[in-house]
């Protein structure tokens, strides 16, 4: 090996490899890898969406969720028409209620029935002067011959039996309940509400939750053994009662009695995941600092130790939300939530129970809005649950 | 170790006096009482039904007097079915809800722990994600969301199952898959979660260092500590399921004790709100009980008196 075969590194070479990272706070190193988990990220986008649904949804929709026309019930969102003329199409409503509509679907008029015949299953009903036949006895008829046909028309003398085609209901999106009301508007407006409950119930929560720990935690000794217990033995009584008798004791079902009843009731989970982070905190060299600066306790809870136990809270207070939801609707929907005509997912599902054979896209459209806004907050929790912790945190 | 259990009886006695005790104060605080109509009763006929019932004494009173029957486990006769006993009444309805109950506690037991292990052992490949999916859409679709749409399309459409009461084994399935289907999918995630949580520690890789078999480590070392988390969860969660569900009871039309608290609530029948709360507590709180009994076999600390941490 001669010398020859060496040579001298360029200064610059060797800083290029140095290796240089910028330093990475707490938050910064936990949205970076929320970044990379692509379901979270697909939950966080939905909250959002769903949030300016909630709020701006209710303002661009053509109807309001109180608004009924007694014509339009129970309209459904895809609508089979049929050509009875040139340019005259109409639609059938499952309870034989006859609409003018246009060929892409925009509701018109509801006509008059001027004859039902009960026996021999046909309704007659009247435009501009002219009487409209609807035969629905094919719906009734074992004959295989009329298997494919559910009505036929006769107007003017013609008879129509055949589909013109299935058009989406621009009218009403998803359709209408069973007193004309639009369900696109009220399952808007319910997410409004639904999330409003939720995140009130989930904020009162919280800083009960947080403020009982807190102390609890700091306290230690005496206090802090009593304050336990008392989590304890409401940790042991079935809540979900409490809910029950609360709702019907403050027997005003407004918004804010539902607020109140979940929040008074779920703050004991955050209260002993707060209390166990302070107990780990508390004996910290900052917090041992702070207190012999003379900063009082309080200044001491809001200052040091709650910003210091911030990630779990947030992934517990993102998993409190969904429960929230669920239990709202749920209250709503055994006809102890949210009355009448304001409405809430949990309430909108309750009201399409009655015609679900007839209209089940009354119960689905809730109930998808339920599902996704759950799923959302789901994804999102666990996500944070993986970012916020920090025995995973690399370097 | 004695005073471990001696401790825990104790305070769940304590808690469910508390329990009998707020919901007693509570319930005398919901405006109206069993005997307020619509149409006003004459005040003769108020004043003696009020006497008969002894509605009339101071309520401190009326708790003495309750909670002494209740010692005997004497519940009183129910305010608005004339003539019958609390106690019968919950012994006719019990039954059918904690029939369907255990039925689903234990669907829930067979396949979500098992899920779950699955899930973890296969962390990131198919069947993980085909479990987890499915456990994630479970726990977001409502109770009342999946009963409906059950009875909706097997019942009424397709007609494979009857669509009210409890009438062959076929009419099981509905309220069972209803019931459980929530916690199914909560077990499956805790167990899973627990499980990798368990299987990441140390002693785990030690023991398989010394050569013990797989199924020893993972059954044997790791499964009992994972399973701690899903043991807190399952002991009240077979309360709950077992004393029925007002949703699901409705909507299937079954005669159970969770429609029954609601109408109770509903007409102030104030012996029977009583009687189902104090039995669900009851219920509850030997199931937390039984908890704290699992605990102290999987994790010895607990029987020799140290504190449990959570």
């Amino acid at each position: 090996m001669r010398k020859e075969d060496f040579e001298f590194v360029d200064s610059s070479l060797k800083q290029d490899k140095e290796q240089i990272r910028t330093s990475l706070t707490y938050w910064k190193d936990a949205w970076r890898r929320l970044k990379q988990n692509r379901l979270a990220l697909v939950g966080l986008i939905a909250i959002i969406l769903i949030t300016l649904i909630a709020i701006f949804g209710p303002l661009f929709t053509a109807h309001t969720y109180r608004e009924q026309d007694n014509d339009k019930i129970n309209t459904t969102p895809a609508l089979d028409i049929y050509q009875i003329d040139d340019g005259l199409f109409v639609y059938v409503s499952r309870q034989y209620r006859l609409f003018i509509v246009s060929e892409d679907g925009v509701l018109g008029d509801l006509l008059v029935n001027t004859e039902t015949n009960v026996n021999l299953r046909y309704k007659t009903y009247e435009y501009n002067g002219e009487e409209i036949t609807l035969d629905y006895s094919y719906k009734f008829s074992d004959d295989p011959e009329y298997k494919d046909i559910d009505f036929t028309f006769t107007y003017k003398d013609v008879e129509t039996f055949e589909k013109h085609k299935t058009v989406l209901n621009k009218t009403y999106p998803f359709g209408t309940d069973q007193l004309g009301r639009d369900v696109m508007t009220r399952v808007f407006y319910g997410a409004r509400i639904s999330l409003t409950v939720a995140l009130v119930a989930t904020l009162v929560n919280l800083f009960i939750g947080v403020a009982y720990g807190a102390i609890s935690g700091l306290e230690g000794g005496k206090v802090d053994n009593t304050m336990m217990r008392i989590v304890d033995i409401i940790n042991s009584i079935p809540l979900l009662l409490y809910v029950i008798l609360l709702m019907v004791m403050i027997d005003n079902r407004g918004l804010w009695t539902i607020i109140i009843t979940l929040g008074s009731v779920y703050w004991v989970g955050m209260a002993r995941l707060v209390r166990g982070q302070v107990l780990s905190l508390k004996n910290q060299e900052f917090v041992l600092a702070a207190r012999m600066l003379g900063v009082s306790k309080g200044k001491t809870i809001t200052k040091h130790l709650i910003p210091n136990a911030l990630g779990p809270i947030i992934v517990s207070m993102t998993m409190m939300i969904p429960t929230a939801v669920f239990t709202e609707s749920f209250l709503s929907f055994i006809g102890l939530g949210i009355s009448a005509p304001t409405a809430s997912w949990g309430t909108l599902a309750n009201d399409a129970l009655g015609g679900l054979e007839l209209f089940p896209y009354q119960l689905f459209f809730p109930s998808l809005a339920i599902a996704i806004t759950m799923l959302a907050f789901n994804f999102l929790g666990d996500g944070l649950r993986t970012a916020l912790d920090p025995r995973l945190r690399k370097g | 170790m004695k005073n471990y259990y001696v401790g825990r009886i104790t305070s769940a006695i304590f808690t469910l006096f508390l329990i009998a005790t707020i919901t007693f104060f509570m319930m005398h605080a919901i405006p109206g009482g069993p005997f307020t109509r619509e149409r006003q009763l004459p005040p003769e006929i108020e004043q003696a039904m009020l006497e008969r019932y002894h509605l009339d004494d101071p309520l401190l009173v009326q708790y003495k007097d309750y909670m002494l029957g209740l010692l005997t486990f004497d519940m009183g006769p129910s305010f608005r079915e004339r003539g019958r006993m609390v106690n019968d009444l919950i012994a006719l309805k019990f039954p059918t809800s904690a029939k369907i109950g255990l039925i689903a506690v234990l669907c829930i037991l067979a396949l979500a722990i098992p899920l779950g292990i699955i899930s973890a052992l296969k962390q990131n490949r198919p069947i993980d994600y085909l479990v987890m999916f499915s456990a994630t859409l479970g726990v977001t679709i409502p109770s009342f969301v999946i009963a409906t749409v059950f009875a909706y399309i097997f019942a009424v459409r397709l007609g494979w199952v009857p669509a009210l009461g409890l009438t062959s084994w076929k009419s099981y399935i509905g309220p069972v898959i209803a019931l459980s289907g929530y916690s199914l999918s909560f077990v499956t995630r805790l167990t899973r979660s627990s499980m990798l949580e368990v299987l990441r520690q140390d002693y785990i890789r030690t023991a398989r260092a010394n050569g013990i078999p797989e199924w020893k480590v993972l059954f044997k070392h790791a499964l009992k500590n994972a399973l701690i988390p899903v043991v807190t969860y399952v002991g009240p969660m077979i309360a709950a399921i077992i004393t029925g569900s007002f949703v699901v009871e409705k909507i299937f039309d079954l005669n159970g004790l969770g429609v029954y608290f609601v109408t109770a609530v509903e007409k102030r029948d104030y012996t029977m709100i009583m009687g189902t709360t104090v039995t669900y507590a009851a219920i509850y709180v030997v199931m937390v009980l039984l908890v704290d009994v699992a605990y102290s076999f999987i994790d010895p600390r607990i029987r020799l008196g140290k504190k449990r941490e959570d």
